[in-house]
C-alpha cells in the first residue's frame, strides 16, 4: 500500500515539475523563504540544481556499464595474459599474470555497489526459454566474487602443520582436488568449473567455491602460508608465494625444464601441471562469460535492465534501490562481513583476498562505489572521468542541503579512513597483519565505524527523499522481468 | 452468524463422513479452547482447538487471502537452491539488521578456532545443507557428516563415557580434517580419536495401497562400530538424526506458548486418538521453565538454546551457554585435548558471545519460502494443490500438522541486541516476526507415532551373535519410528510434529536429502506411510486415497 502511495507522489512530483520548468521553488539553500527561494534559486556554488531522481539514475546506470564494461576489459586483459604464462610459465610471465589479476580487481571493487538492489549481478540468469531474466539471487554474483574459496577442492593445499592436504571433512570429493582427480573430471574446462560449483554433490554450498576471481588468485598465488611454510596464526609480511614450476610442462617447456612440474614442493605428473594451467584459462573464461552478460544488461538502449532502470515511472524506485545498495554495501558486507569478522576472529580465512594479500584494495574500493553513487562520479581504466546527476544534487533540489552536505563528509570522513589501511598496506603491512597489530588496528575499527556513521546518514537521505522500504518489498513483480 | 454455523456444520459433517464420527480437534469456531464439554460429565473440561488468537477459523476448502505467505512478512520468493538461506525481506532496508544478518551467515558458513576435540561437523552449514537438511551417506564406507546418533541409556540418561550423541571426528595431529574413530584407540594411545563409526543398512518393506499400486519402504537398522573409548553401558539405546532445515526457526520461537498450548489434549478429552502434550524446559540465562519446542523430541524452549548446544556438541565450539567442552569425565584424551586449544574468547569460551548472538540473529531471521502454486496476478490457486489442501484436512493431517498459527512479539535476543563489533545491554523485541500470520502446518507437541524397538544387540559383520572386540557391532532393530530412547520429557515413540513449510523444496536445496528424522524416507509418500501411532488413522486415509487424490495430496504438500 504504501508503495502505491508513494509511487503517486513522485508522479505527482513529476507533473509539478514539469508545469515549472524543472523547478517546484523548494530549491534554494535557503528553502523557499530564502533570498532566490520563490523563484527557485540557480543553486550555489556550481551545484545544479536541475536535477531529477531520472537523472539520477540515469547517471546511476550509465555508470554501471561504464564500471561493468572496465570489469570486463581488465578480465579479457587478464585472460590473455594467462594464456601467455601458460605457455610460457617464466617467472615474468608469472608477475605480469599476477599484476593483470590485481588490475582487474581495480574497477570490479568499484562495481560492488550495484549489489543489494536486486540488479543483474545479484539476478540475472537465463529462464527455460533462454532468455535473460532477473530472478531473485539467481544471478553469477557467487560465481564471479565468491568466498572464501574451497580452495582444498581446486588444487593441492597446505594445514597448519605444514602438510600438504584437503582440508574440510564433508566437502570434498573421494579422488581429491578437481586438478588431481583426473578420474572424476577428465577434462578441466568452464562448463566442469561451472558444474562444480556449490559442490561435487549439489548438496554444498558456498563453502564449495571453485570459480571467479578468487580461484583464479589461488592458482596464482597459492595460500599465504607463513615464512616456515605452515598455515598458521603466525602471519608473516608477504602474500602467497606458488612457484611458477606449478605450471611446468613438457609441452611449455622453456628453458630445458622437462618433467620439472611441481605440486608446491613436492614434484607432480607432467599432467598436473597441465590441467592446473587449464583450470586457470578455464576459470578466466567463465569469468568473462559473467561479466559479458552483466555488462550487456547494462548497455544503454540495448541492455533491457538499463531500459527498465531508467524508465521516467520506475525513477523513484530505481533511487531506492540506489540508495539501498550503497547501504547495505557499507554495513553488511563491507563492515560487517568483510571487515568485522576478520578483526574479530583474527582469520585469514575471512579475509577477502587472502591469497595475493590485496584486501585493502577490496575495501578502498568498495568505499569507493559507495562515493561513486552518491556524487554521480565514475573515472575509468583510461582516466577518463565521467560526471553526472548526483545524489548531492538531488537532496539539495529537494531542499535537504544541509543533509547532502552531511552525507558527503561521512562518505569522504569513510573514505579517508579506508585510504590509512590502503596506505598501510602498500607500506608493507597488509589487511592480514592490521587485524593482528595493536599499532594498525584502528584504522580498521575506525573505518568500520566510519562506514556504520554512513550509513545513519543514507537513511536520512532514504527518509528524506521519500523512498520507502515499501518500495523495494513491492517491485520485485513489476521489476521482474 | 448464520453462515458460521451454516459452515461449522458442513464441516462437522465432512469428518463424520469421512472418520467415523470422531470429533474435530481443529476448524470449529475461534473461541472454542473454551469451549466445554458438558457431555462428559461432571466438571466442564477444555476441548483442544484454535487459541483466541483473532483469526477465523481456517477453511479445509478456502485457503486464506495470504495463505501463500507461509511465513508472512518473513516469506522469500527465492525459489532456487537458495531457497532457505534468505533473509526476512523486511530486515533488508534496515541496513544495521542486515548487517548482523550477513555476519551471522558467514559465521554458520565459516569454521572457529577452538573446534573439537570430539565433532560432527566443522561448520553450521556442513549440517543444516545451505540452510536445509543434512543428508544420509550414500554408503556404509562414507562416515556421517551431517547426522549422527543420539545415545543413552534406556531411561534417557547420557552414556557415562559417551554423552549423549556419538561424534564420529575428533581431533589428532596429521588428521586435519577429523580423525575418524578406532577401536579403543582412545584409550590405547591416549589421542581424541572420533567416539564412534555408525552406518546404516536398509530393508526393504513391501506395502500397497488400496487400489492396489505397491510401494516400498526403506526400514532402517543402525551399527555402531570402532569405539574409541571403551564400551557403551549395558542398556544403551540410539537414536539417529538428520539435521533439520533451520529458516522459520525465528517465527517458530515467537508463536506465544498459550496459542500452542490450546491445541494440547494430552488427555484426549475430545477423543480423536490424538493427545498432542506440551513439554517444558529450564531456558537458559532467564532460568524461566518454558514450553520445549525445538528438537525432534521437543527438548529446547529457544533458537538460542538449540544453537548454543549445537555448537558444542555438534561442532566442539564453547559458548556462553553451553560452556563445557563436548568430552565426558570418562574421556581421558579428548580432555588433555581440549587442554591444549586456545580458548580465544572472553571467559575462556571458543566462540565470543556476539558471534553466537549474531548466528541467533541469522538462525531467527531466515526466511520462509512462499507457496508455489499460487498465481499472484490471477490470485488463484492450482487445482490440484487446492484438492490436496482439501485432502490434507479432511484426512486429518491438520490435526497435528496444524496449518496456521500467528506470532506474539519476538522478544530480542537474551544475549542483548548485536551488532557488528559489540553487544548492547538492550534486548530489542524483533518487528519482522512480530504479529505474524504463519503457515508452518505443525502444532510444535509431542505424538506417540508408534512402533517399537528390540534390546540392542551385539553382532558381527554377519549378524552372528558376539560379546566383545573391534569386529563385534552394536545394532538396533526397530519396528516403525520408535527410538526406545526417552529424551527430554518425549518417550522413546514419542515425535514432536515437525513443520512442513518447505516441503517441497527440500530436495531442490539439497538434491540428496531425503525425510523423516532419520532420513530413512526417500518421498514425502515413504513420510506419510511412515506414520502411525496416534497418526494411524491419517495414514490409513492416505492409504485407502485414490491414485489421483493421492498425486492432489502431494501436489499440496510439494507447494508448501
Amino acid at each position: 500500500m504504501k508503495f502505491s502511495k508513494s509511487f503517486a507522489l513522485s508522479i505527482v512530483c513529476a507533473a509539478i515539475l514539469a508545469g515549472c520548468g524543472g523547478d517546484d521553488g523548494k530549491n534554494g539553500t535557503n528553502g523557499v523563504d530564502g533570498s532566490n527561494g520563490a523563484d527557485g534559486a540557480n543553486g550555489s556554488n556550481g551545484v545544479s540544481v536541475f536535477v531529477t531522481t531520472s537523472d539520477v539514475v540515469n547517471t546511476n546506470a550509465q555508470h554501471a556499464y561504464a564500471v561493468y564494461s572496465d570489469s570486463l576489459i581488465a578480465a579479457k586483459a587478464l585472460k590473455e595474459q594467462l594464456e601467455v604464462f601458460v605457455a610460457a610459465p617464466t617467472d615474468e610471465n608469472f608477475t605480469r599474470a599476477k599484476e593483470a589479476w590485481l588490475d582487474a580487481r581495480e574497477s570490479y571493487g568499484e562495481s560492488e555497489v550495484y549489489r543489494f538492489r536486486e540488479g543483474p549481478i545479484d539476478n540475472l540468469t537465463k529462464d527455460a526459454q533462454g532468455n535473460w531474466v532477473l530472478e531473485p539471487e539467481a544471478g553469477p554474483e557467487g560465481a564471479i566474487n565468491a568466498w572464501p574459496l574451497a580452495e582444498a577442492f581446486i588444487d593441492y593445499t597446505i594445514d597448519m602443520d605444514g602438510l600438504q592436504n584437503p582440508e574440510s571433512v564433508s566437502s570434498l570429493p573421494v579422488g581429491g582436488n578437481i586438478i588431481a582427480d583426473s578420474e572424476t573430471y577428465p577434462v578441466i574446462n568452464k562448463s566442469v568449473i561451472q558444474a562444480a560449483f556449490g559442490g561435487v554433490n549439489d548438496a554444498q554450498d558456498e563453502a564449495n567455491v571453485t570459480s571467479g576471481y578468487h580461484a583464479i588468485e589461488f592458482l596464482l598465488w597459492g595460500q599465504d602460508l607463513n615464512e616456515d611454510g605452515t598455515y598458521t596464526a603466525n602471519r608473516d609480511y608477504s602474500a602467497g608465494y606458488r612457484k611458477a614450476s606449478d605450471y611446468y610442462t613438457t609441452a611449455n617447456d622453456f628453458e630445458g625444464k622437462v618433467g620439472t612440474c611441481t605440486s608446491g614442493e613436492a614434484g607432480a605428473e607432467n599432467e598436473q601441471c597441465i590441467r592446473r594451467g587449464q583450470y586457470l584459462v578455464a576459470a578466466a573464461d567463465l569469468l568473462i562469460d559473467d561479466l559479458q552478460a552483466v555488462t550487456n544488461t547494462w548497455a544503454p538502449g540495448s541492455g533491457f535492465h538499463y531500459n527498465e532502470f531508467t524508465k521516467v515511472e520506475n525513477a523513484k524506485v530505481s533511487l531506492a534501490k540506489i540508495l539501498e545498495g550503497m547501504g547495505r554495501l557499507s554495513y553488511g558486507e563491507l563492515a560487517g562481513e568483510r571487515m568485522s569478522i576478520a578483526l574479530r576472529t583474527d582469520s585469514q580465512e575471512d579475509e577477502h583476498s587472502c591469497f595475493s594479500d590485496n584486501t585493502h584494495r577490496d575495501i578502498f574500493l568498495n568505499a569507493k562505489g559507495i562515493q561513486n553513487s552518491f556524487s554521480g562520479q565514475y573515472t575509468r581504466d583510461t582516466g577518463e572521468v565521467l560526471q553526472g546527476a548526483s545524489i548531492y544534487d538531488l537532496l539539495v533540489v529537494e531542499g535537504h542541503p544541509e543533509l547532502a552536505n552531511k552525507l558527503r563528509a561521512a562518505i569522504e570522513l569513510t573514505m579517508a579512513k579506508a585510504a590509512v589501511i590502503d596506505t598501510n598496506a602498500k607500506m608493507g603491512t597488509s589487511f592480514d597483519l592490521q587485524i593482528q597489530l595493536a599499532d594498525y588496528k584502528p584504522a580498521v575499527t575506525e573505518t568500520i565505524e566510519a562506514l556504520k556513521a554512513q550509513t545513519d546518514v543514507i537513511n536520512e537521505a532514504i527518509t528524506a527523499l521519500e523512498v520507502t522500504t515499501s518500495d523495494l518489498k513491492q517491485d520485485t513483480d513489476e521489476f521482474g522481468g | 452468524m448464520k453462515k458460521q454455523i451454516l459452515a461449522l456444520v458442513i464441516i462437522s459433517g465432512v469428518l463424520v463422513s469421512a472418520c467415523g464420527g470422531g470429533s474435530n480437534s481443529s476448524g470449529n469456531s475461534t473461541d472454542n479452547n473454551n469451549n466445554t464439554d458438558s457431555s462428559s460429565g461432571g466438571g466442564s473440561v477444555i476441548l483442544p482447538g484454535q487459541p483466541k488468537d483473532g483469526l477465523p477459523a481456517i477453511s479445509a476448502q478456502t485457503p486464506d487471502l495470504n495463505e501463500y505467505l507461509s511465513g508472512g512478512e518473513a516469506s522469500t520468493n527465492v525459489f532456487n537452491e537458495d531457497a532457505f538461506s534468505q533473509s526476512a525481506p523486511t530486515i533488508r532496508s534496515d541496513f544495521e539488521l542486515d548487517g548482523v544478518f550477513k555476519t551471522g551467515d558467514h559465521l554458520f558458513r565459516g569454521i572457529h578456532k577452538g573446534q573439537g576435540p570430539l565433532f560432527n561437523n566443522a561448520t553450521c552449514q556442513g549440517c543444516h545443507i545451505k540452510d536445509g537438511r543434512g543428508e544420509v551417506p550414500a554408503n556404509t564406507s562414507m562416515a556421517m557428516t551431517s547426522m549422527f546418533l543420539r545415545v543413552s541409556d534406556d531411561k534417557g540418561m547420557p552414556d557415562t563415557i559417551y554423552g549423549d550423541q556419538i561424534q564420529t571426528f575428533g581431533t589428532v595431529e596429521g588428521h586435519e580434517q577429523g580423525a575418524l574413530p578406532k577401536h579403543n584407540g582412545a584409550l590405547n594411545e591416549g589421542l581424541a580419536y572420533g567416539e564412534a563409526y555408525a552406518f546404516v543398512e536398509y530393508e526393504i518393506i513391501n506395502g500397497q495401497f488400496d487400489d492396489g499400486e505397491s510401494y516400498q519402504l526403506r526400514k532402517p537398522i543402525y551399527k555402531v562400530k570402532d569405539l574409541s573409548y571403551g564400551d557403551f553401558n549395558d542398556a544403551v539405546r540410539f537414536s539417529p538424526r538428520v539435521s533439520p532445515s533451520v529458516f522459520g526457526a525465528g517465527l517458530l520461537g515467537a508463536i506465544p506458548e498459550e496459542y500452542i498450548t490450546s491445541y494440547a489434549d494430552e488427555d484426549d478429552v475430545d477423543n480423536d486418538g490424538i493427545s498432542g502434550r506440551a513439554v517444558y524446559v529450564d531456558e537458559p540465562i532467564s532460568n524461566e521453565n518454558k514450553l520445549a519446542r525445538f528438537g525432534y523430541k521437543a527438548v529446547t524452549a529457544s533458537v538460542l538454546q538449540q544453537i548454543s548446544g549445537a555448537y558444542r556438541g555438534d561442532m566442539g565450539i564453547t559458548n556462553f551457554v553451553a560452556q563445557e567442552e563436548p568430552c565426558t569425565d570418562l574421556q581421558a584424551a579428548c580432555i588433555n585435548k581440549a587442554k591444549q586449544e586456545q580458548d580465544n574468547e572472553e571467559g575462556n569460551l571458543d566462540l565470543s558471545k556476539l558471534s553466537l548472538a549474531q548466528v541467533e540473529f541469522y538462525n531467527r531471521l531466515l526466511a520462509v519460502p512462499e507457496r508455489r502454486g499460487f498465481n499472484k496476478q490471477s490470485n488463484s490457486w492450482d487445482t490440484d494443490v487446492l484438492a490436496g489442501r482439501t485432502l490434507f484436512h479432511e484426512n486429518k493431517c491438520v490435526s497435528c500438522h496444524v496449518p496456521r498459527h500467528k506470532t506474539g512479539e519476538a522478544q530480542g535476543s537474551l544475549l542483548g541486541d548485536a551488532g557488528l563489533l559489540d553487544i548492547a545491554d538492550t534486548s530489542t523485541p524483533i518487528a519482522a516476526l512480530s504479529e505474524q500470520v504463519i503457515y508452518p502446518y505443525t502444532d510444535l507437541l509431542l505424538h506417540d507415532m508408534g512402533g517399537q524397538c528390540t534390546e540392542i544387540t551385539r553382532e558381527d559383520n554377519e549378524g552372528k551373535a558376539c560379546i566383545s572386540g573391534a569386529q563385534c557391532y552394536w545394532v538396533q532393530k526397530c519396528e516403525g519410528l520408535a527410538d526406545d530412547r526417552p529424551e527430554g520429557s518425549a518417550t522413546g515413540s514419542e515425535w514432536k510434529t515437525p513443520a512442513l513449510w518447505g516441503l517441497g523444496l527440500v530436495q531442490t536445496v539439497n538434491p540428496n536429502a531425503t525425510f523423516l528424522h532419520d532420513g530413512r524416507a526417500r518421498t514425502i509418500t515413504e513420510a506419510i506411510l511412515w506414520h502411525d501411532g496416534e497418526a494411524k488413522t491419517a495414514k490409513q486415509n492416505f492409504v485407502a486415497l485414490s491414485k489421483n487424490e493421492r498425486s492432489q495430496l502431494l501436489a499440496f504438500l510439494e507447494s508448501l
